[in-house]
């Protein structure tokens, strides 16, 4: 081996070491695990080829799952840039104290996510929660917020977007602040109104710090666990139950290791078509 | 101008409202929080929460999350630069520096969770489940992928002039990472640092599955572990998750700037 090799394995080395240690194996072994019964490990595990697969096709829990996670992978993203991008605009000019309330924005964005779901299932708390007194004390009936099966996945919807949306609003405040301010002036001059300026050309430029911001926020809303783990524990019933969740039942509740092992692997494939979608919309966008 | 400052100022208050709520419950009796009124500042201010906390001794609990991110940081550091430096400035045979990168962002997006089954597989094999080693290592799933990618863009701003004119003073490659490119990039370390240390502080899922004896907790864990046992025992949670928040918050300003200098750096 010559000495530039050398040097580059030693530089590269111990990261490609751990993280082959900590990924590569595991998945293959995920991989492995996934055809097998396994309860525990590979030992006395029996070889069932795509039983597993199969169950999962047929088990209503684990589309349920599914169905749940898709649905809020698209609100949370879908509200969390939307919002994103109206915080960047409001933050766009200067005003005294613009410093002190983006960092304002930006705490619940650092907090830990079991903090977060600490203090909003408090706040849901049907009898004794801020949300409901505050709404009967303007004279308003008290919302069921993780009670009712068809609200639970909207208020976890509602504490994700306080958290995140902070992410989008970083994101795109970055993009605006690259586009010169020439060419809004250029307009400005030519005679374009403010609704048109911001069709015209703030959406346009702003269109891949947009594309970033939904890539990154659909990647994480899709492992989506902390937040219903603390707050509804999957319920009521299964109605906040997401992938993540119904893995980790599988595997750490009811020990059938084969079955969360074909479930995860299924959600690494999703979670690979979603990237490459995206990276196929940013190449094309490039391209353009 | 005076309605952008006030919708400012509002999305502000709402923003940081269940944080103000937080820290005034935890210096709330029990009978003003399950009260039914919003008034947010404590009428009668009480440290009995913290106390109970000071008496269960949770401050353990803080020195495991305090372990746990430094070490995660440590280790990070240790690993990222010098992969980094290579990826950004040496040749790879093949394209392998590509392989690489493309295989650092598969391990960006797989779930955690898919990766836990054979994780906790691997630490049990390793005799380091259960240990806070053991965490710091797992840790490393998030942390590298994550430090390398925004180091790279740091690295190649650092002037490659500087670098030859050590090369031709005869220096090594380890001189030149310690002495020249580090010390040139030390603020894109800060920022990464800072990033990786915040993420390692808040992490839940994998403290939750590989700590299992409550003597090994970190911050999360011991609030999701309490937000189960009494539905209303609103107090003493606000006060623990009020201790995993004061550290962060009180540099939020730091985290913003490194926030903001990762994006610029071509982190997203």
């Amino acid at each position: 081996m010559g000495a530039a090799r050398l040097r580059l394995l030693l530089l590269i080395g111990p990261a490609a070491a751990i993280l082959c240690l900590l990924s590569v194996y595991p998945l293959a072994r995920l991989l492995v695990l996934s055809f097998t019964d396994s309860d525990h490990g590979l030992a006395g595990a029996r070889f069932v080829g795509l039983e597993n697969y199969a169950e999962l096709a047929a088990s209503r829990s684990f589309r349920v799952s599914a169905r749940n996670t898709v649905w809020f992978t698209v609100m949370a993203t879908a509200s969390e840039v939307l919002a994103g991008l109206g915080l960047a605009l409001l933050f766009d000019r200067a005003f005294p104290g613009r410093r002190a309330l983006t960092l304002a924005l930006v705490a619940p964005f650092v907090l830990s996510t079991v903090v977060v779901s600490a203090v909003w299932r408090a706040w849901f708390h049907y009898d004794i929660g801020f949300l409901n007194v505050a709404l009967r004390s303007i004279g308003l009936p008290g919302v069921p917020w993780l009670f009712d099966p068809d609200l639970a996945l909207g208020s976890i919807v509602l504490v994700d977007l306080w958290q995140n949306a902070p992410f989008c609003f970083l994101i795109l405040a970055a993009g605006l602040r690259a586009i010169p301010p020439e060419v809004t002036e250029a307009a400005r001059i030519d005679g374009a109104g403010a609704w048109r300026r911001f069709r015209d050309i703030t959406l346009p430029l702003l269109a891949p710090y947009l594309f970033i911001a939904a890539l990154m926020r659909s990647l994480d809303s899709f492992k989506l666990f902390d937040k219903v783990y603390a707050m509804t524990g999957g319920g009521p019933g299964n109605a906040t139950e997401t992938l993540s969740m119904h893995v980790h039942r599988l595997a750490f509740r009811y020990f059938e290791i084969g079955l969360a092992s074909a479930a995860a692997i299924v959600m690494i494939v999703v979670a690979a078509l979603l990237a490459g979608l995206y990276a196929r919309a940013l190449l094309k966008e490039g391209a353009r | 101008m005076r309605a952008r400052l006030a919708g400012a100022f509002a999305v502000a208050a709402l923003s940081v409202l269940p944080i103000v709520w937080m820290a005034a419950t935890a210096l709330k009796p029990p009978g003003e929080y399950v009260s039914g009124s919003t008034a947010l500042w404590p009428r009668a201010p009480t440290l009995m929460h913290l106390e109970a906390l000071a008496a269960a001794r949770v401050w353990r609990l803080g020195l495991n999350s305090l372990v746990v991110t430094l070490g995660t940081t440590l280790v990070a550091l240790a690993a990222s630069l010098p992969a980094a430096y290579a990826l950004a400035r040496l040749s790879f045979p093949r394209r392998l520096d590509m392989a690489f990168l493309v295989f650092i962002l598969v391990v960006k997006l797989t779930p955690p969770i898919v990766l836990a089954v054979p994780l906790y597989q691997v630490l049990r094999g390793l005799g380091l489940l259960d240990t806070l080693g053991g965490l710091i290592l797992a840790y490393q799933i998030y942390a590298l992928p994550f430090a390398i990618w925004m180091l790279l863009g740091f690295v190649r701003d650092v002037p490659v002039a500087y670098e030859d004119a050590a090369r031709i003073d005869g220096a090594g490659t380890a001189r030149i990472l310690l002495d020249i490119v580090f010390p040139v990039m030390a603020p894109g370390i800060a920022a990464t640092a800072i990033l990786v240390a915040v993420a390692a502080w808040n992490e839940f899922l994998f403290a939750f599955l590989f700590m299992q004896s409550p003597s090994g907790f970190t911050l999360p864990t011991a609030i999701a572990t309490r937000i189960n046992e009494d539905e209303t025992l609103w107090g003493q949670l606000s006060a623990l998750g009020l201790l995993a928040s004061l550290p962060i918050l009180c540099l939020v300003g730091i985290v913003h700037r490194a926030l903001t200098r990762g994006f610029a750096g071509g982190l997203a």
